[in-house]
């Protein structure tokens, strides 16, 4: 029942898809076009659309073993929570919760549709379009309720698509792979980073609209703004999550590797965020047009090369959890959009290039635009390196490896200039920066940055990196403050108290503090980086019980052994406790831990982490056994300002969320607020 | 504050700063890294050879596991990173390398990423307006 019903819910939703497109294309030529005609069609496809989830979901707690997924990616002892995450654990549930995320979107635009316009109407048809996609691909290669009609030796062996066909049911499900069910953040991070990868449709699909109507307004840049900065925080968390997912259960201590399913959720993020900076300058200044077509195509076409990578099994990855036909298919659809985008983009020069060019470099929408082109040119680098290993292959046959090492070399640089410019151009005038202007809005930074740099040195660290970035991240911040106050002052000379004064400084543009507030968070991140990949230290030590070692200003104690029987896995670990240097005080106690899935036949080191103010103490598990532990102790120095550093980021952007009053802002950029001329 | 107090707090802090990171950063003070921190910059630089795109520091195979072990081995035995490296090379291939040699093929690798730098260098400069006529209401 479940499999029929689940079934009919994405031929519901497919069929919606496809009279939105059709719906979408006609009304959208009329002279008056009227949403209201495609209304049918939106709702059934976010009644498809949550349906099928909702079913997936029922099915999967009920238990539904007839169901092939459920069989495959669930067991009877699965608890709760990773339960629920089965939903969108594997190939075939990702794809119906990328659906659910989809039509429920479809359905807010929907919403925000007019009587009248047309741009609207047609971009409903484009995301209908996308849609149809999706929904296709649950329709057929990626079934998530295909049935099981035979099992032999407990595993389901034979399926159908047909949801009414003779169903076998196998009396427990596999469960899901242990690396998915090891920690509560696997339940967490997809969602975030599909809202996000699913967000940028709307961008996409409102500025394909605007080219083949041929509108030189920049109207669907104005629409889309909260869309992409909403989809774009989904982003940045859910790559957050994952880093920190991967530093909690890898067990070996790292956020980052560079692997390139990483690299296939960093890239629209890169991309993104070029793009809600350059749309800034088109909204300000119009200037940028063309780019900001380039950079919403190309940021939707990497989520769904981000999809292909993950999901196609076409690149050898310690995420690619999926492997199957899809493949293909999401590659062909991958170069429709690429065609059809760009060919439209070309065939539409006219209506892209009519925007004016940039009075000088030296301005705040320079500056942007030299960041803009950083994240391009280290995107593009990292998408040329992650591929770099197939091409070689498709070309000489010869097996070749790209990695972190030289990721690391171009990311570091690039993040230099960046924060370079960040720190110069965030503070800096619009149109025009004149060179007394600069100086004065960043003599600021460069005190305070040559201070902590200097203090960073006298509280003892030699690595000229650490002291570099640590010096570039005063330079941001003390700028970033530094012009906060002195707007603020002119508020609180204008009669305001000072809390009223640096309130309503923020409220009036809570873009701009908000993309502060962000760049802050930036800088933090980049210091955290620098200290935790420099400045770690790893050391691998033999303990019997009772027995102590002094690590890196740290005392370890090897207490016990323990081991229980849990729910699909058997746990074993130790007790070790962590004293002050001198063994005398216990300070915390930690439980790394060896967490074995018998139905896999998988061991999976699951480390435990001690956070203080200046260092992550962080053990892992290298042996266990009757006549001792082999312990990793990993020290990892300010981990927490990673994810401090990255929560911020995230606030920022949701503080620019906040809309920001018509009144013009008095400061000495009036022309901030100049209206776009059609050259 | 005055302003001679402000101006000399501008000219204060820079020099006292300049000076300390001049001193504590002075070539030679970096120490030298120890083995551990040796050993885990050569397990990040060679992948697994038996794993899906994981470097031997990441993986929790056994074949990782005694390749670390290999790689302490060597460095206890006074092997230099680039011994290490070749003999690496020497066991599983070019392929072990995650940071692929820039010559030949490799030499692509850097190529085609700063000849994108250079057209984008270029288009930046031509996005610049020659005549210097202001845009916007203003005009």
């Amino acid at each position: 029942m479940i499999a029929f019903f689940g079934y009919v819910s994405i031929l519901v939703a497919l069929v919606s898809a496809v009279a939105l497109v059709v719906q979408g294309i006609r009304v959208s030529q009329d002279p008056t076009p009227d949403p209201a005609r495609l209304k049918i069609p939106a709702y059934g496809l976010a009644i498809g659309g949550v349906a099928a989830f909702s079913i997936l979901e029922i099915g999967i707690l009920l238990h539904d073993f007839s169901v092939a997924y459920i069989a495959k990616n669930t067991a009877l002892g699965t608890p709760f929570i990773f339960l629920f995450a089965a939903g969108w654990a594997a190939l075939e549930g990702s794809v119906v919760l990328w659906g659910l995320m989809l039509s429920v979107f479809t359905w807010l635009v929907w919403r925000t549709v007019k009587s009248g316009d047309g741009l609207g109407v047609l971009a409903l048809g484009i995301i209908g379009a996308v849609a149809v996609f999706w929904f296709g691909l649950m329709a057929t290669a990626a079934n998530p309720f295909s049935v099981c009609t035979e099992v032999v030796n407990g595993f389901c062996s034979q399926t159908s698509w047909f949801p009414l066909a003779t169903t076998a049911a196998p009396a427990d499900g596999v469960g899901p792979n242990p690396l998915l069910a090891n920690h509560i953040l696997m339940a967490v991070h997809p969602p975030l980073l599909y809202v996000g990868y699913v967000g940028f449709t709307v961008p996409f699909a409102f500025a394909i609209s605007a080219l083949i109507r041929s509108e030189r307004e920049r109207t669907w840049l104005e629409r889309t703004h909260r869309w992409s900065l909403v989809a774009w925080i989904f982003l940045t968390a859910g790559i957050l999550l994952g880093g920190w997912w991967s530093y909690e259960v890898l067990g070996w201590g790292g956020y980052w590797a560079w692997d390139p399913v990483e690299n296939a959720a960093l890239l629209p993020w890169i991309s993104a965020t070029a793009f809600i900076h350059s749309a800034v300058v088109q909204r300000r200044r119009s200037v940028l047009q063309a780019w900001n077509y380039v950079l919403v195509i190309m940021t939707f076409a990497l989520t769904i090369f981000g999809t292909f990578l993950t999901r196609s099994g076409v690149i050898a990855s310690v995420h690619a959890f999926a492997l199957s036909s899809v493949g293909p298919l999401l590659l062909g659809f991958l170069g429709v959009i690429l065609i059809g985008s760009f060919g439209l983009f070309a065939m539409r020069s006219d209506v892209v290039a009519s925007s004016p060019r940039l009075d000088s470099l030296v301005s705040r929408e320079g500056f942007i635009l030299v960041n803009s082109l950083l994240m391009t040119l280290f995107g593009f680098t990292v998408l040329f390196g992650t591929m770099y290993p197939l091409l070689v292959e498709a070309f000489t046959g010869r097996e070749v490896a790209v990695g972190r090492p030289f990721f690391d070399r171009v990311a570091v640089p690039i993040a230099v200039l960046v924060l370079l410019a960040i720190g110069t151009g965030a503070t800096a005038p619009w149109r025009v920066a004149t060179g007394k202007v600069l100086w004065q809005r960043t003599r600021v930074g460069l005190n305070v940055g040559l201070a902590s740099a200097a203090l960073t040195v006298l509280a003892g660290v030699r690595s000229v990196g650490v002291v570099a970035v640590v010096g570039l991240a005063g330079f941001v911040i003390g700028n970033m403050v530094a012009f906060y106050f002195h707007q603020a002052g002119r508020a609180h000379r204008g009669g305001k108290s000072w809390p009223a004064a640096l309130w309503s400084t923020v409220r009036n543009e809570k873009g701009f503090w908000g993309g502060q507030v962000a760049h802050i968070g930036v800088a933090l991140s980049v210091v955290a980086i620098a200290t935790t990949s420099v400045l770690a230290t790893r050391t691998e030590i033999p303990l019997v019980v009772g027995e102590t070692a002094i690590v890196e200003g740290y005392c370890v104690e090897y207490l016990e052994s323990f081991s229980r029987v849990e729910p699909e896995r058997n746990v074993a670990g130790a007790r070790v406790a962590v004293l002050d240097v001198t063994c005398s005080n216990t300070r915390q106690v930690l439980e790394p831990r060896l967490h074995e899935y018998p139905k896999f036949g998988q061991v999976i080191t699951t480390p435990q982490v001690w956070t203080t103010w200046s260092d992550d103490v962080y053990l892992s598990l290298a042996a266990l056994d009757e006549s001792g532990i082999r312990l990793k102790v990993l020290i990892f120095p300010f981990q927490w300002l990673l994810w401090v550093g990255g929560s911020i980021i995230v606030a920022g952007g949701a503080l620019a969320l906040g809309r920001k009053p018509k009144r013009p802002v008095a400061t000495s950029e009036r022309n901030e607020h100049s209206e776009p001329v059609d050259a | 504050m005055p302003d001679r107090g402000k101006g000399l707090l501008w000219l204060v802090v820079p020099v006292i700063a300049l000076g300390v990171l001049v001193v504590g950063l002075w070539p030679g003070n970096d120490p030298t890294p120890d083995p551990e921190a040796r050993a885990y910059n050569l397990s990040i630089r060679l992948k697994c050879p038996i794993c899906a795109g994981e470097s031997i520091a990441g993986s929790q195979t056994d074949l990782a596991k005694d390749l670390r072990a290999r790689i302490d081995d060597e460095i206890a035995a006074g092997s230099t990173d680039d011994e290490i490296i070749a003999m690496f090379v020497a066991s599983y291939g070019e392929q072990v390398l995650l940071d692929p040699p820039s010559t030949g093929w490799g030499a692509a690798l850097w190529a085609v990423p700063l000849g994108v730098l250079i057209i984008g260098g270029i288009a930046i400069f031509g996005l610049r307006r020659k005549d210097r006529e202001p845009v916007g209401v203003e005009k």
